[in-house]
């Protein structure tokens, strides 16, 4: 076929598209509110809750949660185009801001309860919790993603995961009891790395195009 | 170098918005340049095979053509997906490449490639497709007929000729990764 004859079958098929994550914002939106939800109805909201609100050490598991969801939210929408390259850096701050809880926990707790505290009651249910809760919101991106054309399907998947869990892991504080830094940022950590490392390797396989 | 930038966004914009002859005008000035990039590149392949990831490279932008940004700038979008795209294409013909983002700008600014051959993989895929739809992809690319031509002679609606085109295209991206990627 000669390039000139693929090109006039192409311009026939020019017509309105929608455009990249259109309308993706309220997608995810419903997503979490779904997660939010199901941590309502299926696990309970926290007795204290509000309470635990405006207890700066717990407030601050959500305000982390929610930062990396929108550092994570930003780095898709950059990437869902293919010459997007998405910044990383701000998660370091993030990073660095959990450090500085875990090393306030570590001072603030009396070193025999380290141990007792960083494994909490409720390890499990957290490892469980996060990740069940965050496939909605990862499969909603992963869908946005798709849309649009990235050129780093790895990393736009991990962002995708990223994203996903940290909602997640908000919705899922407003159930979860353990308010040590030594806890959540171990557990919460871990369950939304988990999370951004299967999302990354789905991200290299179903984002090619 | 602006100008053409100015002038492919132009095209572009008026593509995306439903002009068929902008866009025609706007493959036809991306085509050559592709084809320099390539053929730069891929020499060991042979032309034939060079046309075929040309216009695998055409067929990538037009399925993505919807993730450009009217206002953002033309040149980064269509180097990435080019990048992406010949990579891909190199790959799966068994060989790696490299392309670093300067050696386009270099592409660019020398001058284009030869004329064009034909490509033997695109008609291919298009046999692989369901018959009315390589009937369509035939009938407007290579016998230049027009939507409204090619849904009377297969007695399809305008708009149905122009769901089935479209769904052909994103079927012969998917049969490519199938049967090369």
């Amino acid at each position: 076929m000669k390039t000139e004859d693929l090109i006039n079958a192409l311009a026939a098929d020019v017509g309105p598209e929608q455009g990249v994550a259109y309308g993706l914002p309220w997608r995810l939106a419903g997503a979490f509110a779904l997660c939010v939800g199901a941590v309502g109805v299926g696990l309970g909201f926290r007795e204290d809750l509000g309470m635990a609100m405006i207890t700066p050490v717990s407030a601050l598991r959500i305000v982390l949660a929610l930062t990396l969801l929108g550092l994570g939210m930003q780095a898709v929408r950059y990437l869902v185009r293919p010459e997007g390259t998405g910044r990383l850096w701000p998660l370091w701050l993030v990073g660095g801001a959990a450090a500085g809880a875990v090393i306030w926990g570590l001072v603030t707790t009396p070193r025999a309860d380290w141990a007792a505290e960083a494994m909490g009651e409720t390890a499990l249910a957290c490892l469980v919790s996060i990740p069940a809760l965050s496939v909605l919101p990862v499969v909603v991106l992963m869908f946005a993603l798709r849309q649009g054309a990235t050129t780093r399907p790895v990393l736009a998947g991990a962002m995708a995961g990223l994203t996903g869990a940290a909602g997640a892991a908000a919705a899922y504080a407003l159930h979860c009891p353990d308010d040590n830094p030594l806890f959540y940022v171990s557990w919460y950590g871990l369950s939304i790395m988990l999370v951004v490392g299967v999302s990354a390797i789905v991200g290299g396989r179903v984002l090619r195009w | 170098m602006t100008d053409t930038q100015d002038e492919w966004e132009a095209l572009l914009r008026a593509a995306n918005a439903g002009d068929t002859r902008a866009y025609a005008a706007f493959l036809r000035k991306v085509a050559p340049v592709l084809r320099g990039i390539v053929r730069a590149r891929g020499r060991l392949l042979g032309e034939a095979a060079c046309e075929d990831v040309v216009q695998e490279v055409l067929l990538a932008i037009h399925l993505k053509r919807h993730t450009w940004l009217p206002d953002a700038p033309l040149r980064p979008w269509l180097y990435a997906i080019t990048r992406y795209k010949v990579v891909d294409a190199f790959r799966a013909r068994g060989r790696r490449i490299d392309l670093p983002i300067e050696d386009f700008s270099d592409t660019l600014a020398a001058e284009a490639g030869r004329d064009p051959t034909e490509g033997a993989d695109m008609l291919k895929m298009i046999s692989l497709l369901d018959a009315r739809s390589a009937e369509l992809v035939r009938r407007i690319g290579i016998e230049g007929a027009s939507v409204a031509e090619a849904g009377r002679h297969l007695t399809m609606s305008e708009g149905a000729v122009r769901v089935a085109l479209h769904r052909a295209f994103k079927q012969l991206a998917a049969l490519r990764e199938r049967h090369l990627g």
